[in-house]
């Protein structure tokens, strides 16, 4: 009974210091009605909910380089990490922390496309700026900032459709059915290998983890052993490529490969047989969303006619990796670690072309 | 097994000797709340704010749903790994149903108690008839659950009414909604704990061997606590869903540990019979803090899983404080 009455008595209490306490600072209803474009400084936040992989950490680490400059000139008080693998309702509660925070601008690596959006709402009718970067959401008070993923997608598909001719068939390596990312990626590759008129045969999860990709590929290998190629997507041709090499059919299967340095430094090992295509996700959308961020927050406003959707800004691809500029590219990135993936970042200068 | 045995000898113990025992679990329980309450807003001021205590109350609700409903199963001796997967599953499906729609919400909230209770009944009747370990056959059904939510819902999409989101997002009299939403839950505890089946349930939890000896319904108390869970998992479906605004099949995978941290922290012992939802209320919320805090002190990145995983392991030491008393 004590115990009880002692937990509800501690319950209670905090929710009526909490609840007593919203009447006394409703009066004021600071939200939404801050002042608009002042001079500065700024406090920027970051949303991620997915640590571990190079992609992210070099995504992170690019916006805190990008974040420095404006640190240093004063015009950027503080950047606010919120970098923890979590769940969506982990991540409404990131965005919460930040908002509560008082950052002037967000910018989240959003694991859901959809679920967030609510609490976006919160955010943006609070008058803070939102950019998703990596991956779209449909909020459309948010300004998504990142490559075309289908676009992505189709240029591997239509090289590896080229590679291995009509009627030729092959399986694909994705990442994780029901991810919006995976989706949009498969969606749009299938549709080029149903027009080009190879046969799919099979798809298998390799969770966007090499090793995983690795033992995916093991396993088709053993059941599809005369297929003609091979699509995958970043995070797992490394992977793939190894099973390939295992079974001696690297210079037979034809592969779709990715812009990283293990990848590529793999390649490099190979013979002249080999050929594969590398097109660049690059981590440093983070990074240009950092400098549109601070060109809104110091009051430039966006030029509608560059948004795709009214709320997107579509970043171009770079050139992919193929057998044509490998030695070129190759030799640009050598000196980097094998986990390093190919990168572009938009300067402070570059983005104006997204401004009135 | 011993514990068992010795189970009949504990539950016998006169009331006074019983309170003596899980008092200083539950002190620990509340002062850690306390502590947790005064550091957070200590730190961020602006959690006092309208929006701050909106915003954070509402973050708590999924969660304290969730350790209502698996303090619960613990208390019946039980375990619940799948309810994170059953919040998924109810939610995607009652969003499925609402379609949006405002008129649908009432289907909506029926649909997702209900998808809750067919998933509590499925534990109930893996663990109470085929008398598997709960351990793994929540674990398995955990992806049973998950893989439908999956089916149900392939990729993230589809609309929560707006009656739905919007009345979450509201204040009746000043209190914001979610904080009224907290409240009603741990009143609607104390409604729900007079019933005979939670007497049964802690019975049981206490000492099957002894409760099946003194004519207690052993099976149908356990089938009965998996049935409460889900159905409360349900219940925290639609409050990720007012959260979210919108279905995703991914959506609450931290919630099922969250949820036994949180039944630890609240003086729920592990092992079954003693505790009370309310104490994992009080983890539920204390937990949620802890990220909150360790957000606002500003630690590195780096540091905050490690960090966090060692305030885990320091409200369950606190919390366990009492236990040594009790083996004497």
């Amino acid at each position: 009974m004590r115990q009880r009455a002692l937990g509800l008595a501690a319950l209670a209490t905090t929710a009526l210091v909490v609840a007593g306490c919203s009447t006394v600072s409703n009066e004021p209803a600071p939200s939404g009605s801050e002042g608009e474009a002042s001079a500065g400084p700024f406090t920027i936040g970051v949303s991620n909910g997915f640590v571990g992989s190079e992609y992210r950490t070099q995504m992170i680490a690019d916006i805190e380089e990008a974040a420095t400059e404006y640190q240093d000139e004063g015009l950027l008080e503080d950047l606010v990490l919120e970098n923890a693998d979590t769940d969506v309702n982990g991540q409404i509660q990131q965005i919460r922390n930040l908002i509560n925070a008082g950052v002037d601008a967000i910018i989240v690596d959003p694991n859901s496309g959809s679920a967030l959006d609510q609490v976006f709402q919160e955010a943006t009718d609070q008058g803070i700026h939102v950019f998703a970067i990596d991956q779209a959401v449909t909020a459309e008070s948010v300004i998504n900032v990142g490559i075309d993923q289908a676009l992505w997608a189709e240029t591997s598909a239509q090289w590896l459709a080229e590679q291995v001719g009509e009627g030729a068939s092959i399986v694909a390596v994705n990442g994780i059915s029901g991810h919006p990312a995976n989706e949009a990626r498969w969606g749009a590759a299938e549709a080029v290998f149903e027009e080009a008129g190879v046969e799919v045969l099979t798809t298998a999860d390799g969770g966007w983890d090499q090793a995983t990709g690795q033992q995916q590929m093991a396993n088709l290998l053993a059941t599809y052993p005369d297929i003609d190629g091979v699509w995958t997507q970043d995070g797992m041709a490394l992977g793939v490529l190894q099973a390939l090499i295992a079974a001696e059919k690297q210079d037979e299967i034809v592969m779709s490969g990715e812009a990283r340095n293990g990848f590529l430094r793999l390649w490099s090992e190979q013979g002249d047989d080999f050929e594969s295509i590398g097109v660049v996700n690059p981590p440093g959308t983070g990074a240009t969303a950092l400098h549109i961020a601070m060109g809104m927050l110091q009051g430039q406003e966006l030029d509608e006619s560059q948004l795709q959707n009214g709320h997107d800004i579509v970043l171009e691809l770079e050139e992919p990796v193929t057998a044509e500029n490998f030695d070129e590219v190759w030799a640009e990135v050598q000196g980097e670690p094998d986990t390093y993936v190919l990168d572009s970042v938009l300067s402070a200068d570059d983005v104006q072309q997204f401004f009135q | 097994m011993t514990e068992t045995k010795a189970a009949p000898t504990r539950e016998r113990a006169p009331i006074t000797a019983r309170i003596a025992r899980v008092r200083v679990a539950s002190w620990a329980t509340a002062a850690l709340l306390v502590v947790a309450v005064v550091l957070a807003i200590a730190l961020q001021p602006s959690l006092l704010s309208p929006y701050g205590i909106a915003s954070t109350f509402a973050t708590f609700l999924p969660l304290v749903l969730v350790a209502v409903a698996q303090a619960v199963v613990v208390i019946g001796g039980g375990l619940d790994l799948s309810a994170g997967a059953i919040v998924a599953l109810s939610s995607v499906v009652a969003v499925q149903v609402m379609q949006g729609s405002d008129d649908r919400a009432l289907l909506g909230f029926a649909v997702a108690i209900g998808t809750g209770l067919a998933c509590g009944l499925v534990n109930g009747l893996i663990v109470s008839r085929l008398r598997l370990q709960p351990l793994i056959a929540t674990f398995a059904t955990a992806s049973v659950f998950s893989g439908l939510a999956l089916l149900v819902l392939p990729t993230p999409g589809g609309t929560v009414p707006a009656v739905l989101t919007g009345t979450f997002r509201q204040a009746v009299a000043g209190v914001p909604v979610s904080v009224l939403l907290v409240v009603a839950v741990a009143l609607g505890w104390l409604v729900v704990r007079q019933l005979r089946i939670m007497r049964h349930i802690r019975a049981t939890g206490g000492g099957p061997a002894a409760a099946f000896a003194s004519l207690v319904p052993v099976a149908g108390a356990q089938l009965a606590s998996y049935a409460f869970s889900g159905i409360v998992c349900g219940l925290a479906g639609l409050a990720v869903l007012g959260n979210a605004g919108s279905g995703d099949p991914f959506i609450g995978g931290d919630l099922a540990l969250n949820s036994v941290a949180a039944v630890v922290i609240g003086g729920v012992a592990l092992r079954g019979g003693i505790g009370s939802p309310i104490g994992a209320i009080a983890g539920a919320i204390t937990l949620a803090l802890a990220s909150t805090i360790l957000f606002a002190i500003g630690l590195p990145t780096s540091w905050r899983a490690l960090a966090s995983g060692l305030v885990v392991i320091l409200a369950l030491a606190l919390s366990a404080l009492g236990a040594p008393r009790r083996q004497r």
